[in-house]
């Protein structure tokens, strides 16, 4: 499968604080792939070395093929960043304009795309207003109009839809699975995660600036799995013998939510409910959701 | 490169800059008018060449000097946040990723800055030549060079301010350029007051100012292309004051202020190339 991003021992520090460390990422053409990871874990720093914003401090990179820091390349890239921020004295479509001038389209080319693209993200109806006018919402949606202008091969979205509510997330989501429909590749920063479970098809965790876990959202799921304990007798010493063999999730009046690695562990896990003296009506194991990945992954680090 | 100079080129236009800009020399060209009005029809009542001969020239020096004043103002306020206001506010975030180089952007807001400076200044020049010349009917030397030299004194001004723009903030840049030129304009008058003195110390001062911001000088020189003292029994007269020259700065000060836009640009160039966003 040939690569949209390949990144190897990609560094960043400043000064003597790192922003990333020695991240190592494969995203596949035509993928949808989320990037996660709590505030201050580096999400942001690795997009903008990969957007061009800042300059790594060690390691390398390829985008599309290309050498990072390569302008060519970046024809066939659109990159909204995170509360997208633009000349408030122009017009919707005149900020199109302009951006289309930077990305060097013509003529032609520029009178289908901005109205097209200005359609596709709802923001037609204001082409001709000051973006001083526009919501928050309405400004982000003029940023994914802007980084979806030149068509793009490879999209990077820091927070795409921090400003939208409901519907306009809803949107965005299809307006990016038709993208991928298309071929395209997308690398979403989101803290959405039940968003990016619904249509990534890979992630990767940042934590502290290293990559802690990455592969398939399903995939993950099965590595880390939840198991609901219905049982009586309770007491402290049987919590303490089941926290030795899974990580407790919570626990109140007689039930308690474990952590497992593994469907394997949970016959052990029955067994040293029956022998610390519980009495066990009910065990259920759930599907994990990428929230409850992220929650123990950080847990993990801590 | 052309698309980032039209676009800085065309903000002025769109945006206040232009019409506070505008106001700022129509107020000044007004009261100016007015002063010089009142003065030639006074000394023209009284039929005194000898008043008409040292009066007439000191107001063209102080059009010259406040005209200077208002375009290094507008040279410091509109370049300041050049960069930094577009690093603070995000908006260069959407632009640095696009298929354009860093030094493309800083050459084009340059460029445009530095075309707009100019024009503005040439354009408050052609006034002040205007009123005096119309009103004073003085015979005015070397008008085009000293145009030019006029016009090069907010790009000076904005070449500093720029490559401040991409090291700090907007307000730290615009309160560091604020001081070198107040250090111009102080070590210009302390020159003057060296020269009529004869004080080494003062004129060494003067010329070390000259030195760390070369914007002073180059009005110096405009006042002696204007007023060359080898055609006029009346020079020394007509340049004493803070708005006169005793000394002509040499064409090498011309050539260190032109050095001077080329250096900065180089640093704003290297500065920005390195900056992380």
């Amino acid at each position: 499968m040939s690569l949209a991003i390949q990144t190897d021992d990609l560094t960043k520090h400043y000064g003597s604080q790192v922003g990333c460390r020695q991240i190592d990422l494969s995203v596949g053409r035509g993928q949808i792939f989320g990037f996660l990871g709590p505030n201050g874990a580096g999400k942001s720093t690795l997009v903008k070395m990969l957007a061009g914003l800042i300059k790594p401090t060690s390691g390398t990179a390829a985008i599309l093929g290309e050498r990072l820091g390569n302008i060519g390349v970046r024809r066939k890239i659109g990159y909204l960043p995170e509360n997208f921020s633009c000349h408030e004295w122009l017009t919707g479509r005149q900020l199109l304009e302009f951006h289309a001038s930077l990305y060097k389209m013509d003529r032609g080319t520029r009178s289908r795309r901005i109205p097209l693209v200005m359609d596709l993200v709802g923001v037609s109806g204001a082409a001709g207003k000051k973006v001083k006018t526009y919501s928050k919402g309405m400004r982000q949606r003029l940023g994914m109009a802007s980084a979806l202008l030149p068509d793009p091969d490879l999209l990077f979205l820091d927070e795409p839809t921090s400003a939208l509510d409901p519907l306009g997330r809803r949107e965005v989501r299809e307006i990016l699975v038709g993208l991928r429909e298309r071929g395209k590749t997308i690398f979403l920063n989101s803290h959405l995660l039940s968003e990016v479970e619904m249509i990534c098809d890979r992630v990767a965790f940042i934590r502290g600036g290293r990559i802690i876990a990455q592969g398939d959202p399903g995939e993950m799921g099965a590595d880390h799995m939840v198991v609901e304990l219905q049982l009586q007798n309770l007491t402290g010493g049987l919590l303490d013998k089941i926290k030795a063999s899974a990580r407790i999730i919570s626990s109140g009046g007689n039930t308690v939510r474990v952590a497992v690695a593994n469907k394997e562990e949970i016959p052990a896990l029955a067994e040293v409910v029956v022998r610390g003296g519980g009495r066990l009506y009910r065990l259920a194991h759930e599907k994990v959701s990428l929230e409850e990945i992220f929650i123990s992954l950080n847990k993990e680090g801590d | 490169m052309f698309t980032i100079f039209r676009f800085t080129f065309r903000e002025f236009f769109t945006r206040k800059v232009l019409l506070v800009s505008l106001i700022m020399a129509a107020v000044f060209l007004g009261l100016y008018w007015t002063g010089v009005f009142y003065a030639v029809r006074d000394i023209e009542k009284a039929q005194n060449q000898m008043l008409a001969s040292v009066i007439y020239p000191q107001l063209l020096l102080f059009g010259l000097y406040f005209g200077s004043f208002i375009v290094s103002f507008l040279a410091i306020l509109s370049s300041a946040g050049i960069i930094s206001s577009e690093v603070e506010s995000g908006v260069i975030q959407a632009v640095i990723p696009k298929p354009v180089s860093r030094s493309e952007i800083v050459l084009g807001k340059f460029l445009g800055q530095g075309v707009f400076l100019a024009a503005y200044a040439a354009l408050l020049f052609a006034a002040i030549y205007a009123i005096i010349y119309t009103k004073t009917g003085m015979k005015l030397t070397g008008s085009g060079e000293a145009a030019l030299l006029f016009s090069l004194q907010p790009v000076v001004l904005m070449s500093v301010t720029f490559l401040l723009s991409v090291l700090t903030t907007t307000v730290a840049s615009g309160m560091v350029a604020f001081m070198l030129y107040a250090v111009a304009v102080v070590g210009g008058v302390i020159e003057q007051i060296g020269w009529f003195m004869n004080n080494l110390s003062l004129k060494n001062a003067g010329i070390v100012s000259s030195l760390i911001m070369p914007v002073d000088s180059l009005y110096r020189k405009i006042v002696h292309v204007m007023l060359p003292p080898a055609s006029n029994p009346m020079s020394a007269v007509q340049q004493m004051g803070p708005f006169g020259s005793s000394a002509e700065p040499s064409l090498w000060m011309v050539t260190y202020a032109a050095l001077y836009i080329l250096a900065f640009l180089g640093l704003s160039l290297y500065y920005f190339a390195e900056k992380d966003i």
